[in-house]
């Protein structure tokens, strides 16, 4: 139709709206906002054989074959499996926990943070640095199994191409991309 | 209240824990008001303080029981159920410590329940380690607050004892004037406190003993572990402890915290794909499995480890599914991804051909020389897997292993693709499936030029899902008609080879070490009643059966031929009036075939006849050609066609206790109908030998079972003793330990024959 061939095209931002004010496309750089999208999920199940303590499964699941590396991935299963099980220890911490609790009529949660909840903080900050590191830079995220009620660690699988120019999937938080011109342009 | 959209507020669920509030506090307040002034006068200052810390106690865990978070778990997200939701089993297996613990679909909360996780209908949520839902503290009782609402209890207690006792002094002390008004509210405290006292100390005392066995009010109240070994529980002392000095557990309703944002950007890091290698997907009641199979032996460990995931057990699961990925771009592998299973009964049948495994193996040897591609390596394993499933030791869940290794995707490598993805095809197909008739048409299609291939004649792999054919194996001409009919013998084309098609019960039956008590009334022919487990190492170290089939052939053949001899002696001596020999003649006649008619006609049931005669002990031994007996028997009590086939040489139907125990009545009534032919060749002395019978343990003889069958039969027709043939359940003639026990008028023409397992058989000649 505009008798150019061959022929590709896409979308051109000519200008930005958010919140009330409309910006040009420079000033509001959507690319480092694009992520690329899901492919799919992995959900590593909960290993039961030793009881309702949390541990996690090592298997290997055959979604991440292509994208890591068996032994990294039973690495940091495994160090999340000692981990809870550090968090679930009945030691001497525990029992001293419990008695301050008792002494304080339980006030002491109130100011207080629980052996649980200490370890829980480590385990996420260890989550968000073996994302940063290692499943990130190969299109994986782990997702802390806390949110899921320590059920399951969702592994989201990311697509391994390049966004299309007539595709953005971005997550713009509160910003409003508004096209407000939109011209085919021959790219 | 205003009555919002979403949660009504319903003001009577508030009355419980409004009056238990209430009443605590205001009693107790009253004792403090009226009663401890004097007491502290009178005894010490001592008592107000501690029933002042009692009653803090009280209070402080009734807050905790009352407010804290349970346990909750949130809602699952959409996409954790996807590949569930319409075909998800009801169920899911898991093994703790040993023991099989079914976990439930939440439909509420779109996950499988963990274990002890219960819904609670009041509070519409799921609750980890859940206990009860306490209506006196409205609130769900689980993991978190567990130890709060225990020590309310024992705290409450205490304080009702004190109480109550203390307010006793007082009104002892003050009998003169128990219309005082100090006195009158300490007598209504009392009273409230003697009123409450039996529901809390009983209360009480009952979650003592829960805390001490490791249960929660659900499982003692459901009754899971009535009879059973608790999994859950740590001993007396580990329990107590568990309950009490347990970290505190943490929230999982969590707000929505942000996340860190961990920026994602392609180009992604992949690791070294060294070999090529073909990853399938096996998802299996939620559980995501997976087999790895690649170029080497390592395809083996991949199974293994795919079967090494939590194992299914034998029954339970109705609905197991198999989804298959393949990531080959093959279309038949397509075609099998777009062709999930139905959540039938089952998935995988059985493979009954014993025979198979011996052949298969040489078989299999070839195919590992001949062709190292990939696809054979798969096809091997799979094949391999199914071999496993034919044997005689099979146990049902094992089969389920059969049908996985069968939809493993053609390798890109595989050149002539077509045929494999068909017998893939079709194998997946074949479980239970309408579209069996589709197998022998795809059949002539997977004979192709592979080397391999041509010992997976036409009928092996796809017979009644895949079950490989032994017949088929050694007489490739057998058409893929009769290989797919179901149970149907044909004749049977090899001697000593049984129909490959035996019901699911005589696989059963066949597995005496592992199933024996497992009753299959309901097994349908077609229909492999239990589900899948996942017993790979088991199959792994099966050897093969020293037992082969031709030479067990060889080795009937042999004794039949004796016994021809022998007959053709008896029927010599039968002109001088010896009546023993004829029987021997009818049963060489059964066992011939050939001689078919008297004993066709006389026993209608002929096979089944001895083969129901009362309880078969399971004593199989676990040989192969017990097992195959045995099948052959049961097999033989479903359709007539046995008969014939039963009267084939080698194929000596052997009782199986648990399909014939219902015959019997049957039986018996048929075996008196077929005294009749034989009338004139009775013995009486075949009569001492019923009682006999039943010593006889071993079901090793396979081609003299018959024989002794039929000796069974005559016998109460004999001596009208029908517990005889109930008690002989045992097919074998003759023990040897009852050669001494044989009646004297046999005394000198018996002849001690060695059969196949060692034991001896006596033919009277």
């Amino acid at each position: 139709m505009l008798n150019i061939s061959p022929f590709s095209y896409g979308l051109i931002i000519q200008q930005v709206y958010d919140n009330g004010s409309v910006y040009s496309p420079e000033t509001h750089s959507l690319q480092d906002l694009q992520q690329p999208a899901v492919s799919s999920k992995v959900f590593i199940q909960r290993d039961y054989s030793s009881g309702t303590i949390c541990k996690f499964q090592t298997k290997f699941p055959s979604e991440l074959e292509s994208r890591i590396d068996k032994q990294q991935f039973e690495e940091t299963i495994q160090t999340l499996n000692n981990l809870y099980a550090e968090a679930e220890k009945l030691g001497g911490k525990s029992y001293l926990e419990g008695c301050l609790a008792c002494l304080t009529a339980y006030t002491i949660f109130l100011c207080m943070e629980t052996h649980y909840e200490k370890v829980l903080k480590k385990i996420a900050r260890y989550i968000k640095d073996q994302n940063e590191k290692i499943y990130a830079p190969r299109g994986l995220l782990l997702t802390d199994p806390i949110e899921r009620g320590l059920r399951v660690v969702e592994i989201t699988i990311f697509e391994d191409r390049s966004i299309g120019a007539a595709l953005l999937k971005t997550r713009l938080g509160s910003t409003m991309v508004f096209i407000s011109f939109m011209e085919i342009k021959s790219l | 209240m205003p009555n919002s959209v979403g949660k009504r507020f319903k003001p009577t669920k508030y009355i419980p824990v409004s009056t238990a509030a209430t009443l605590l506090v205001g009693s107790t307040t009253l004792f403090f008001v009226f009663t401890c002034p004097w007491l502290t006068k009178v005894i010490s200052p001592a008592v107000p303080l501690y029933n002042g810390l009692v009653f803090l106690f009280v209070l402080a865990n009734f807050s905790m029981a009352t407010f804290m978070d349970p346990g909750v778990y949130p809602r699952a997200d959409e996409d954790e159920d996807k590949e569930d939701d319409f075909r998800a089993p009801l169920y899911k297996n898991v093994e703790i410590k040993g023991i099989q613990v079914r976990m439930k679909w939440c439909a509420t909360c779109h996950f499988y329940r963990p274990p002890r996780c219960s819904h609670c209908s009041v509070c519409d949520n799921c609750v980890e380690d859940f206990d009860h839902h306490c209506p006196w503290v409205n609130n769900c009782i689980g993991r978190r607050n567990y130890r709060y609402f225990f020590l309310f209890l024992l705290s409450l207690s205490a304080h009702m004892v004190g109480v109550f006792c203390f307010g006793l002094i007082f009104v002892l002390d003050h009998r003169e004037r128990l219309g005082a008004l100090h006195t009158t509210v300490t007598l209504v405290v009392m009273c409230i406190a003697g009123l409450f006292f039996i529901p809390v100390m009983g209360l009480t005392g009952f979650h003592m003993v829960l805390v001490a066995r490791g249960r929660t009010t659900n499982e003692q109240v459901t009754g899971k572990f009535r009879g059973g070994v608790n999994p859950f529980t740590k001993g007396c002392c580990g329990n107590v402890e568990y309950v009490l000095c347990s970290p505190l557990a943490p929230r999982y309703m969590l707000d929505p915290r942000k996340k860190p944002h961990v920026k994602i950007q392609p180009p992604f890091i992949r690791p070294d794909l060294s070999d090529r290698q073909i990853t399938i997907k096996v998802t299996d009641n939620g559980i995501h499995s997976t087999v790895i199979s690649s170029k080497s032996k390592s395809s083996l460990d991949g199974l293994d480890d795919k079967e090494t995931q939590p194992p299914l057990p034998p029954k339970a699961d109705r609905y197991n599914q198999l989804k298959s990925q393949m990531t080959s771009s093959e279309d038949s592998s397509l075609s099998t991804k777009t062709h999930p299973s139905t959540p039938a009964m089952y998935k995988f049948r059985p493979s009954f051909g014993t025979m198979p495994k011996v052949q298969y193996h040489t078989a299999e040897e070839k195919i590992v020389m001949s062709d190292d591609r990939k696809p054979s390596a798969i096809l091997e394993e799979g094949v391999r897997g199914h071999d496993y499933r034919s044997e005689p030791n099979l146990d049902l869940p094992e089969y389920a292993n059969a049908p996985l290794h069968r939809t493993f995707q053609s390798s890109p490598l595989q050149l002539d693709s077509d045929p494999i993805n068909s017998r893939s095809l079709s194998l997946k197909q074949g479980h239970g499936r309408p579209e069996k008739g589709q197998l022998p048409a795809l059949q002539p299609r997977t004979v192709t030029s592979t080397p391999y291939k041509s010992v997976f004649s036409p009928n092996n792999l796809s017979n009644r899902n895949g079950s490989l054919s032994y017949d088929s194996l050694l007489n490739p001409s057998i058409s893929p008609a009769t290989a797919s009919e179901c149970m149907a013998h044909h004749g049977v084309p090899s001697v000593g080879f049984h129909s490959p098609y035996l019901p699911t019960k005589m696989c059963h039956i066949r597995e005496p070490d592992i199933q024996r008590q497992q009753v299959p009334p309901t097994y349908s022919p077609v229909i492999p009643p239990r589900v899948v487990g996942r017993h790979s190492p088991h199959l792994r170290d099966r050897d093969p059966s020293p037992v082969r089939y031709d030479n067990l052939s060889q080795t009937i053949m042999a004794s039949i031929q004796e016994r021809k001899e022998k007959e053709e002696r008896e029927k010599r001596q039968i002109h001088r009036g010896r009546s023993q020999t004829h029987i021997y003649a009818q049963d060489s006649g059964v066992f011939d075939g050939g001689y078919g008619l008297p004993t066709n006609a006389g026993y209608p049931d002929g096979p089944r006849g001895p083969g129901s005669r009362g309880p078969t002990p399971p004593a199989y031994g676990g040989s192969r050609d017990n097992l195959m007996g045995v099948g052959l028997v049961s097999y033989g009590q479903r359709t007539p066609v046995l008969r014939h086939a039963g009267s084939t040489l080698g194929r000596a139907p052997r009782t199986s206790s648990t399909s014939l125990h219902t015959d019997q009545s049957s039986i018996n009534s048929s075996q008196s109908r077929a005294t009749g032919p034989e009338g004139p060749y009775r013995s009486p002395a075949h009569q001492p030998h019923s009682p006999a019978m039943p010593r006889s343990p071993s079901y090793s003889h396979q081609k003299l079972s018959y024989i002794s069958a039929h000796e069974r039969t005559e016998s109460p027709r004999l001596g009208g003793s029908r517990e005889a043939m109930k008690v002989n359940g045992q097919m074998d003639c003759h023990p040897s330990a009852q050669g001494a026990a044989l009646s004297p008028s046999r005394h000198s023409n018996v002849k001690k024959v060695t059969g196949v397992g060692g034991t001896t058989y006596e033919i009277s000649v």
